[in-house]
């Protein structure tokens, strides 16, 4: 199973308790269609794109995706989410070949 | 070569060129999506028989042209105040005319707080992109845009 990066942003960078906050969560995956050619052997590329993808707060789940593929290479998923005390945030995706992974993040509101 | 041949024939050239590309990507033996939806049957399943209505509670911010059909950034926003009663369930976004009609369904809850949701989506060409809002209490929205496309971006 391949290793990919992926990233989660929070803004603002300091948030308080009970602040309402934006969550991005970027992952460099490249969400093939089954669709397109290889431009040198020809061939087409076979299907690889991310089907599900879940937030995960304090092991509640927030917000959960059901991608289909035409989504972007390197697929950014943007949404808000609550602050509620301290705890991570855990984002999960899959993909259609199997292929699983998830990011953690720490939450620290100050104040 | 006389000078005026050449130049006939560049001119040849130049329109060939020019034509190929476009002619690659449209003839031979097109592959299908593995999960091929058109956009009615699309809205059919996802709302179970009822007729979503518009609605100006939905925001969709899409660009009107997108010079590049493989990196278009949509963005929905929905006007609701995310609580326990009444809050948005989900928002579908989907285009027109892709081989497949659908390109994300979310699952929001009130722990979200804002209904909001933002990505980048791939559109095969000239199209409308469609938001499709489901609320608690079981209502759809919708929202559509057209969207101009220079170059194809599923292919």
């Amino acid at each position: 199973m391949q290793e990919r990066k992926s990233l989660i942003k929070i803004k603002p960078k300091r948030y308080k308790n009970g602040e309402i906050v934006k969550v991005s969560f970027m992952v460099m995956h490249p969400m093939h269609t089954g669709m397109a050619k290889d431009k040198k052997t020809k061939k087409i590329i076979p299907a690889k794109y991310i089907n599900s993808v879940k937030f995960i707060y304090n092991g509640k789940e927030i917000t959960s995706m059901k991608v289909w593929e035409s989504l972007s290479v390197n697929p950014v998923f943007t949404t808000y989410m609550k602050i509620n005390g301290k705890g991570k945030l855990t984002v999960k995706y899959t993909d259609n070949t199997g292929e699983a992974h998830e990011k953690t993040k720490k939450i620290k509101p100050k104040g | 070569m006389q000078r005026r041949d050449f130049f006939k024939k560049l001119g040849t050239v130049a329109a060939v060129s020019a034509v190929m590309p476009a002619m690659s990507f449209a003839g031979g033996s097109k592959p299908v999506s593995p999960n091929k939806m058109d956009y009615n049957t699309a809205v059919k399943t996802i709302t179970g028989g009822k007729t979503p209505k518009p609605s100006k509670k939905v925001k969709l911010k899409v660009p009107e042209i997108a010079e590049n059909g493989a990196v278009v950034p949509v963005t929905v926003t929905v006007d609701s105040p995310m609580t326990e009663s009444n809050y948005v369930k989900a928002i579908h976004i989907l285009t027109g005319k892709n081989s497949n009609a659908r390109t994300i369904d979310v699952y929001l809850t009130p722990a979200n707080g804002k209904a909001m949701f933002s990505t980048r989506i791939k559109l095969g060409g000239t199209q409308k992109v469609v938001a499709l809002v489901e609320l608690s209490n079981g209502e759809f929205l919708t929202a559509s845009q057209s969207v101009k496309v220079t170059i194809g971006g599923c292919g």
